[in-house]
């Protein structure tokens, strides 16, 4: 059977492994983003915080995912918890660091004239600094999502969703005819789901960057 | 990635010989372009390059101090687990020893691999006669690195057969990038003044490369290994896939036949070694930085 005819014949099955592998990265993007402009928001301010903010999420970023994968199992056994999980930890890092690095590159002038013109605490950091360091953590968000695009088709060994279970299949079945064809289509298909989440964050950033800072 | 993110734009400003006096036009432009270049240079290097970040010397003492309590920690807890006859089987005869020494294996070897091809590659595209194919590289590289590592590493087994080659190769195919990327990065962002200064007082070519721009670019090199190291540590998990070894065995082996103890030793190892690996590395990127760029970023 040739490739063509395999995703011909097993679009339906492709398909449904595609969106859950793109649900669950967005879902975890989702909430690794809100998470971590939160974490950077608390913590730039102080050198001593932002720097563990940023040391404690490149520790978990250093760990091989199979092995972090490893070690929820035991906690919240197998399935969509250990992935979920997974993926919004090793989400954290380029944003966190990127919303700290960003929002410290904020002109420091800058807010001074916010503050000057009466805007609050809150306003500053709403309508001045967080517009000002959105390039910086837009870019985390779409390395992060790179990254655990290939990080959920690990998770599909712990019984997670997406298109992993494809390759795994092909794992299985290694020697017959099927598996290359199910390794690749697996692989591809998270190739074109990785691209297609870049140009939307290309759209987005066209959408959300502020029009003063657009290069 | 973030050295490159703060000084490349900075090196690229510096030329128009903008001062203090003009302070704020100045760092306007910086984070005008900071997006920019980074979306378009820095954005799709693998994360784990940003983990290069200075230690001080309580913090190099506390990892390991921390690393050797886990592990002393998950051995008695191990110990005195009660492991019936399959998870024997799992670690029993040596069997951790050997995954471990096939993780060590398949993490240097690959490593090798990718400096040997990836910095004198870095330098040839930072020629000036390669400098135009040097976009075309680092672009077709990232879109490789779209490819998920466990996705190449199991058709690379399908096309070379199971075993360690085709783990080793798929290693050192996802890793070569960040590498890469950083020794281009590097070289690039020396300032144009220093090697022009060289070529003045007489230097050859190699002269300048030797003496001048690769001690420049040790820092950022440094960082493109350790990246390495830390990627290789990870995707060796993933051998256990192709029949390559390592502790990515223990690993499946406790998942597949749900023995929580065997799951947890594998993973805590491989943890472990992973931070060992990435802890040694800055120290290394600590010592081996050249004098003269002691206390820069």
């Amino acid at each position: 059977m040739s490739f063509w005819e395999y995703v011909g014949n097993r679009h339906t099955q492709l398909l449904t492994d595609a969106y859950q592998h793109a649900s669950a990265v967005f879902q975890c993007m989702v909430v690794a983003t809100v998470l971590g402009v939160a974490l950077g928001v608390l913590t730039y301010r102080s050198e001593w915080a932002g720097n563990l903010a940023t040391a404690t999420t490149a520790t978990i970023l250093t760990m091989p995912s199979l092995a972090m994968i490893g070690l929820l199992i035991p906690v919240v056994g197998l399935g969509v918890a250990p992935t979920v999980i997974a993926l919004t930890l090793y989400g954290l890092l380029p944003i966190v660091r990127n919303a700290i690095v960003g929002l410290r590159g904020v002109d420091p002038t800058l807010v001074d004239a916010a503050k000057g013109i009466g805007m609050s605490r809150t306003a500053r950091l709403l309508k001045v600094e967080l517009p000002l360091a959105w390039p910086p953590i837009l870019t985390g968000i779409r390395v992060a999502t790179q990254m655990l695009m290939g990080i959920a088709a690990i998770a599909a060994y712990a019984s997670g969703p997406g298109l992993g279970n494809e390759i795994f299949r092909g794992i299985a079945s290694l020697g017959s005819a099927n598996a290359l064809n199910q390794v690749l289509s697996g692989t591809l298909g998270i190739v074109v789901l990785a691209l297609l989440f870049d140009a939307a964050y290309v759209l987005i950033g066209r959408l959300t960057i502020s029009r003063g800072i657009r290069a | 990635m973030s050295p490159r993110d703060t000084s490349r734009p900075r090196k690229d400003e510096r030329p128009p010989g903008e001062h203090e006096v003009h302070g704020v036009a100045f760092r306007d432009e910086v984070t005008a372009a900071d997006p920019a270049l980074a979306a378009a240079t820095a954005e799709p290097a693998p994360p784990p390059a940003a983990t290069a970040r200075r230690i001080g010397p309580r913090q190099a003492a506390l990892r390991p101090a921390f690393l050797a309590a886990a592990l002393l920690a998950t051995w008695l807890w191990f110990r005195g687990a009660r492991l019936d006859s399959i998870a024997h089987q799992a670690v029993d005869h040596g069997k951790v020893w050997l995954a471990l020494r096939q993780h060590v294996e398949l993490t240097v070897v690959s490593t090798f691999f990718v400096l040997v091809i990836a910095i004198p590659l870095g330098i040839a595209l930072t020629r000036s006669a390669l400098r135009r194919a040097a976009p075309v590289a680092v672009a077709l590289a990232n879109l490789g690195q779209a490819v998920p590592a466990l996705g190449l590493l199991v058709l690379l087994v399908i096309w070379l057969g199971i075993g360690a080659r085709a783990a080793v190769i798929g290693m050192v195919a996802y890793a070569v990038l960040p590498v890469l990327a950083n020794t281009i990065a590097g070289l690039r962002g020396i300032d144009p003044t220093l090697t022009e200064a060289a070529r003045g007082i007489g230097m050859s070519p190699l002269g300048v490369l030797r003496k001048v721009e690769l001690p420049l670019a040790v820092p950022l090199i440094l960082a493109g290994v350790r990246t390495a190291l830390v990627l290789n540590v990870g995707t060796a998990t993933l051998a256990t896939f192709g029949g390559g070894g390592g502790l990515g065995d223990l690993i499946s082996a406790g998942i597949i036949t749900q023995r929580m103890p065997v799951l947890i030793l594998g993973s805590v190892l491989t943890v472990v070694l992973a931070l060992l690996v990435d802890w040694l590395a800055s120290l290394a990127e600590l010592l081996l930085r050249p004098r003269g760029l002691e206390g820069t970023v």
